[in-house]
């Protein structure tokens, strides 16, 4: 096997969409939500994870490789799809257990990777509304694995979320999942952000790896955190991107951005995806 | 010509009233946006709307909407001017949030004709708290605890399709959100169309008829119906699909281009080709079409 060659010039941004993109295996099932989790999906499946068959919640199962879409439903992720359905048809797959792992964002998580996408402050008094759920608490309930990528600030890392729209593990005591009628061997695995990555150990979220590479210290870290974090006996530095990981991520997803606020009229390229 | 066939206008009169619960289809994709406009340009209110992505916001925002139940939705109103509009007219409304798969599940149970469905979404978070029409109990068969959704059966379903026959035998493809659950909750049904077809075409490919006519009370053949949200295999985005209006004054300019100042829609979409050219629509119509082999019927 040769060397891997890491980028030097990456941001701590690109990084955290990379890292979010290795959790992808290519035997994977993948339930992605917007925006970021959507650019992680996209890259992996460009990129290492070329079988991976991606979900998209408007009712696309797609194997076959489509173009960054600017929301999740578009013309572009529509045309060529192995099969079009319905939002109850893929959640029904995803009840059903049938969906290895789940890409979502957030506006805050806590200590035991509860996700709140409500409500900042009392429910019926908010300080700040996020437009709810979505899909995300379908995601988070039903998939095998669910990855959380979201950029990481002491407001939005708490100790316990102010609203718990999308259940981790509660209170991190064992079994409440299940208590709760959770479907058994489920919930959140890691959180990706533009800092660090996490897993979950006995429920609780575990510092793993710093991004080092793009000058994050463990204190900036900490400092971004509400509660005292579990650290990880082999803290690592984040793997960096490489050079080709790079390469695609610039081409794939950093070029396809501008889609995101202009739609260019008639803009899907022509012919069939996998073709070209 | 089928009595079902009439002008939008025609359509929503007859069909929708004051009060009553909504089906909006079109989630993310294919909009009935001309028929939403026309609800505006009626003023019917006091209506509770069900809604998935779809572009619902300037019922809210004239006034006419008490409740939205909903699984996603702009609420921050510092950034949305539609939700400043509401609250300034002193009809903000009553939001009951549900994850996706939780409105997908309360109309599935209102087309099945059952009171609730089981789910194990929703279940252990904080929406139960606030969302009467959700609830945890013990499995009866003995599994632990299953959440219930309660059922939703709108008054009046509206849907825009690809191609309807004159008695209302509507086929739609792309995406489908929640439209085959919603559209066949609910007790009235208004189809708009990008065209009307010879009952011909459609039983030809039965399989893709969404929802049959002997259901269905008025037809609207409105092209450009979705516009500025995309339609399969018809056209795409068009520019102003996403983050318009975001004050006073292009709200204002926007409803009097769209609503108060035009007859109905295809007066609007005239208007957009005077403004920008006459090949405006024509350059979002879909420049590469993929046609599949034709689906084989027949004895």
């Amino acid at each position: 096997m040769p060397e891997k060659k890491y980028a030097t010039d990456y941001t701590a941004f690109d990084q955290m969409v990379i890292s979010a993109a290795r959790m992808i295996k290519n035997t994977d099932t993948v339930y992605v939500g917007v925006g970021l989790p959507m650019q992680a999906g996209v890259l992996a499946k460009n990129y290492h994870a070329s079988n991976c068959t991606i979900i998209i919640e408007n009712g696309i199962v797609r194997a076959s490789l489509f173009p960054i879409p600017r929301a999740t439903d578009t013309l572009g992720s529509q045309s060529y799809a192995e099969q079009l359905s319905g939002l109850f048809y893929v959640n029904c797959l995803a009840q059903a257990g049938y969906i290895t792992t789940g890409f979502m964002g957030g506006g805050q998580i806590d200590r035991h990777g509860n996700v709140n996408d409500t409500a900042v402050g009392d429910y019926r008094n908010p300080i700040h509304r996020w437009p709810g759920s979505g899909g995300g608490n379908d995601v988070m309930s039903f998939c095998g694995r669910t990855i959380v990528i979201l950029e990481q600030s002491k407001r939005r890392f708490l100790e316990k979320v102010d609203f718990n729209t999308c259940p981790g593990y509660f209170d991190g005591k064992p079994g409440r999942r299940e208590e709760a009628g959770l479907p058994p061997n489920t919930g959140p695995v890691a959180v990706i952000t533009d800092l660090a990555i996490y897993s979950f150990e006995d429920r609780e979220m575990t510092l793993r790896s710093v991004h080092a590479g793009c000058g994050v210290t463990l204190q900036k870290v900490k400092d971004e955190l509400s509660w005292d974090v579990r650290i990880a006996k082999d803290l690592k530095d984040t793997e960096p991107p490489t050079e080709e990981e790079m390469r695609v991520y610039q081409e794939k997803i950093v070029a396809a951005r501008p889609s995101f606020t202009i739609q260019p009229p008639g803009g899907r390229p022509p012919g069939p995806p996998a073709a070209r | 010509m089928s009595s079902k066939v009439m002008t939008m206008s025609e359509a929503i009169s007859k069909n929708v009233k004051s009060g009553d619960l909504l089906f909006i289809g079109g989630a993310q994709h294919g909009s009935p946006s001309a028929a939403v406009h026309e609800i505006v340009r009626q003023k019917i209110d006091h209506l509770t709307i069900i809604a998935l992505l779809a572009n619902t916001g300037l019922l809210v925002s004239e006034g006419l909407v008490d409740t939205v139940l909903t699984g996603y939705y702009q609420l921050d109103e510092k950034r949305s001017y539609q939700l400043q509009r509401a609250r300034a007219l002193g009809k903000f409304p009553r939001f009951v949030e549900y994850s996706h798969f939780g409105i997908a599940q309360a109309l599935q149970a209102g087309y099945m004709g059952v009171p609730f469905m089981p789910t194990r979404s929703q279940i252990g978070s904080d929406m139960l708290k606030y969302n009467e029409n959700i609830i945890s109990i013990d499995d009866p068969f003995g599994t632990g605890k299953i959440g219930l959704v309660k059922a939703v059966v709108p008054d009046v379903g509206i849907l825009h399709v690809q191609r309807c026959d004159a008695e209302g035998n509507a086929q739609r493809w792309g995406t489908l959100g929640v439209d085959h659950e919603g559209i066949n909750a609910s007790k009235k049904i208004i189809i708009t169309t990008e065209k009307i077809v010879d009952g011909d075409v459609i039983r030809r490919d039965p399989n893709r008829t969404i929802i049959s006519g002997f259901r269905v009370n008025a037809v609207v053949e409105q092209p450009f119906g979705a516009y500025p949200v995309h339609l399969a295999g018809c056209y795409n985005d068009g520019p102003g699909a996403i983050g318009m209006m975001t004050s006073e004054e292009a709200y204002n300019a926007y409803m009097q281009a769209a609503v108060w100042g035009v007859k109905d829609w295809n007066e609007y979409l005239e208007n957009l080709k005077k403004v920008n050219g006459p090949d405006f629509l024509d350059k979002i119509k879909i420049q590469n079409p993929a046609k599949s082999d034709p689906v084989i019927t027949g004895i």
